[in-house]
């Protein structure tokens, strides 16, 4: 235990370090930790470093982010108590909270469980539960099982992919919307079968499917 | 909670459980599978929650959520016990007329009940005619329980045949009850469960695994997750006489991450069995020891295939690979390992408790007991049906299944997901077992029943379960990851209107290598859809390669959409709905589709109304020209012009 204690604080150390290198110094230890920086602090931050407000800002939100993805990542490797064969439990653990497998996650992962990074590499290519990019604040999966297949579901998809603009597997450059396609929701009777953020819509008109994507914000 | 420690523990537990329960007290249920899930029964549950609360009837009306029904189609489902007063299609607005006549003066809300053709209303949810011709031995504790309380299962006489196993019966006795049983493997092969725990109990080596596949990939089936979500405990408490049968003191449960209520709820039911001493260490106070650890796979069809999801368990990419040691004997790090379906095991306590000779007694000659099908597609009443093995398509389908959607003529039904096959409406008398199946170039797979119309094209549904498996393939051996791809490329060419002379005998010739040289399962059953529907449906193929043309109108590059001039009433539907704008007319002008700019999205075949029925879809044949635009006066039966 307090040895994976330990390797996680330094992962911690040195992500955060490379994600702040070539700026002129590290304002990792002043601002770590607090949950919002005052603007007053920030401001001075910028007048210390000579560089502006919102690039001070910029580096705050992403030492923090980084420092949570890898503190999570910490945490869920810690839970399986460094078992190698829960490689893939793992990885759907931080897929689930994070939405995506930053590079960076991986490496960790990978070096805390002392498994090569080609093979976290190669689960999270072969599973179709993962994703190498990031996806988009709102899940639009379409069901192309068999019964929602012989029910129209490839025309369902085109209408939701001109709707969105984008193709299955894609992510809307706002980062909006992904778009994905299921085999088999388990809903049959409703086919064909479009979930948008966990809600289920049977088979819809041309007309509700453009309402069901211009309710999402 | 207390721990059970022995036999009589969990009996007295037992009748503690039953005497705080009044059989006579009414108790409100929902169903929350998936298909009433995706239909808004968590809203329905609430508002029966507030509304008896708000009527202060809390103390004398129980509310139960409980597993799927698997009426799907007319969800959500709510059955009120005791009199199992079956509502179907039961709205939160429907609510408080349902809670005042449930609960003041045993009325009826007969909007809410089954219709039968004749009009007439059932009340009484085991007349209906998709339940009354089941036979719900496995599948029928799903409506009575709800799966988050472990108390439900031991009421209706739940881990009775774990007890009768440890205390009563020898190992060897439980081998033999299953083996005399004549259980097959509900998971696709169909191999005697009997043999295979043998084998495991047989084989060399201290340490021996079960495991429960839950990994159910095929498209289109869904009752491994519906016995998982609303029964979990029927399957532990199989997998835990089969851990004792086999010698095992460790179990996993593969299911996919996909069903993220049947992890949870499979999970809960686990911490339950452990706190109640029914699994860990010396459970009920017989020596015996097993635990069960949950996987959760992260979507990949291949990894359903036993030793690709042994890998996966093992923390590895889960790729099948060759068995020529069987993983009965070499399974999970190389040890023995004994892999049944979900509902192989929920059969096993069914077995114990009532006897090998009972179960025997139900299905065919070869194929013993019953199988729960998913009845999907264009089928009336859609759902999970469990029927005894034997019974015939055309029973499951028009007896139970309700015949076909709005009145279309029946062409194939699909079974065994992809690695199964079509059969015709000339096989529709066939009995349904592992056997005949088999013989009829279809199998029986997980149970998937896909009814398909005249409206599917056979070439169209070939490829789509072709492209799946291309897709889902490993890539770890040659004749699977290329064969089926060229497959998909001829399959396309043939829809895609340019099919040449030969294609047939190319994909039949491709089919017995793939089928005849693949490593797993997956690619040595994936040319069966091509290979029925060729068998069954060749005509089909012949028109699409010879004729360029379509039967069904399903294959884009082979259709055209046309509005007939004599039936267009210039209602502007179709001219306000086409998304590209290909289709030109005014008031009182006839609606003429630009060709060029048409993408066939269907969009107008569909708004057409079916009083007119004008949008037609020709294949094969040139589309008739077009009349001058502009010029032409909608024809109006019966009205002044």
């Amino acid at each position: 235990m307090a040895r994976g204690k330990a390797k996680a604080r330094s992962i911690y150390k040195s992500s955060a370090k490379e994600k702040s290198r070539g700026g002129k110094a590290t304002p990792t230890q002043t601002i770590m930790g607090s949950e919002r920086v005052p603007e007053s602090v920030l401001t001075r931050v910028s007048d210390k470093l000579g560089i502006p407000v919102s690039q001070v800002s910029h580096m705050v939100e992403t030492i923090g982010r980084v420092a949570q993805e890898a503190g999570d990542t910490d945490r869920i490797v810690e839970k399986y108590r460094g078992d190698k064969a829960a490689l893939i439990q793992i990885l759907l653990e931080i897929q689930r909270e994070n939405r995506w497998l930053p590079r960076d996650v991986l490496m960790s992962v990978s070096k805390n469980l002392g498994v090569p990074i080609g093979r976290a590499y190669r689960i999270a290519t072969f599973y179709k539960a993962f994703s190498l990019t990031p996806q988009g604040r709102h899940q639009v999966s379409v069901c192309m099982g068999t019964a929602c297949h012989v029910r129209g579901a490839p025309r369902l998809l085109d209408r939701v992919a001109s709707t969105l603009s984008i193709n299955p597997g894609e992510t809307s450059p706002d980062q909006k919307f992904t778009l994905h396609t299921v085999n088999c929701l388990g809903c049959c009777a409703l086919g064909p079968v479009i979930v948008v953020d966990g809600d289920y819509h049977g088979n819809p008109t041309p007309k509700e499917v453009e309402r069901i994507i211009n309710r999402c914000d | 909670m207390v721990r059970l420690k022995s036999a009589a523990d969990l009996e007295k537990k037992r009748a503690q459980i039953l005497s705080k329960r009044d059989p006579n007290k009414p108790c409100i249920t929902v169903c929350s599978g998936t298909g009433c899930h995706a239909l808004g029964s968590d809203k329905v549950h609430q508002a029966i929650v507030s509304e008896l609360s708000r009527n202060g009837l809390k103390s004398k009306v129980d509310v139960r959520r409980t597993g799927c029904h698997g009426f799907c189609e007319r969800g959500p489902i709510v059955v009120i016990f005791p009199a199992e007063i079956c509502y179907l299609g039961v709205k939160p607005g429907d609510v408080p007329e349902v809670v005042s006549k449930t609960s003041a003066d045993k009325e009826l809300v007969d909007r809410l009940l089954y219709k039968d053709a004749s009009g007439e209303r059932i009340a009484h949810e085991g007349e209906i005619p998709f339940y009354k011709h089941q036979r719900r031995i496995v599948f029928g504790s799903n409506r009575l329980i709800d799966p988050k309380n472990i108390d439900d299962y031991i009421a209706l006489g739940g881990y009775s045949a774990l007890a009768k196993v440890l205390f009563e019966m020898s190992p060897e006795e439980v081998l033999e009850t299953v083996k005399r049983a004549n259980l097959r493997g509900r998971g696709g092969g169909g191999f005697p469960a009997g043999a295979k725990w043998e084998t495991t109990r047989n084989a060399p080596g201290d340490i021996k695994y079960v495991v429960v596949n839950a990994d159910e990939g095929d498209p289109g089936a869904f009752m491994d997750r519906s016995l998982l979500e609303g029964n979990p405990h029927s399957v532990l408490e199989g997998l835990i006489i089969g851990a004792y049968a086999i010698g095992s003191h460790e179990g996993f449960v593969y299911v996919r991450q996909e069903y993220p209520l049947a992890v949870s709820n499979l999970t809960l039911a686990l911490s339950q069995v452990r706190e109640y001493g029914l699994l860990g260490k010396n459970i009920l106070g017989s020596g015996f020891d097993f635990d069960v650890g949950v996987h959760r796979g992260a979507g990949a069809f291949v990894s359903g295939e036993s030793s690709a999801l042994m890998t996966a368990i093992e923390g590895i990419v889960g790729e099948p690979r060759p068995k020529y040691i069987r993983t009965a004997v070499s399974g999970i790090w190389e040890r023995p390992t004994n892999l049944n379906n979900v509902e192989t095991w929920a059969n096993v306590p069914l077995i114990i408790n009532n006897g090998s000779d009972w179960f025997a007694s139900i299905g065919t000659e070869g194929s013993k007991g019953t199988k729960i099908f998913s009845l999907v597609g264009k089928v009336n009443n859609t759902g999970l049906v469990e029927v005894p093995m034997g019974m015939t398509l055309r029973e499951i389908i028009y007896t139970i299944g309700g015949g076909i959607r709005q009145g279309k003529k029946f062409k194939a039904v699909q079974t065994g997901g992809p690695s199964g096959g079509c059969l015709p409406e000339s096989l529709i008398d066939l009995p349904v077992d592992f056997d005949e199946l088999t013989k009829a170039g279809s199998m029986m797979g997980s149970g998937g029943m896909i009814v398909v119309d005249e409206d599917t094209c056979m070439a169209d549904l070939a490829r789509y379960f072709t492209t799946f498996l291309a897709d889902e393939s490993c890539g770890k051996c040659i004749p699977c990851r290329v064969g089926l791809e060229q497959m998909v490329t001829i399959l396309d060419r043939i829809c895609g209107g340019e099919g040449e002379t030969g294609d047939i005998e190319l994909l039949e010739e491709l089919s017995e290598v793939v089928q005849d040289v693949s490593l797993c399962a997956l690619g040595q059953t994936a040319p069966n859809p091509v290979l029925s529907t060729i068998r069954y449906f060749r005509d089909e193929y012949e028109a699409h390669i010879e004729q360029k043309r379509c039967p069904a109108g399903v294959c884009k590059a082979l259709i055209s959409y046309y509005i007939d001039p004599n039936k267009c009433s210039a209602c502007g539907i179709c001219l306000r709905e086409c998304p590209v704008e290909a289709i030109s007319g005014a008031k009182n002008l006839v609606h003429i589709i630009d060709q060029e700019k048409c993408t066939k999205c269907n969009t107008c075949f569909e708004v057409c109304p079916t009083r007119f029925s004008a949008v037609v879809k020709i294949s094969g044949e040139p589309v008739p020209a077009a009349l001058p635009l502009g010029t032409e006066v909608v024809r109006k039966k019966g009205k002044r012009e």
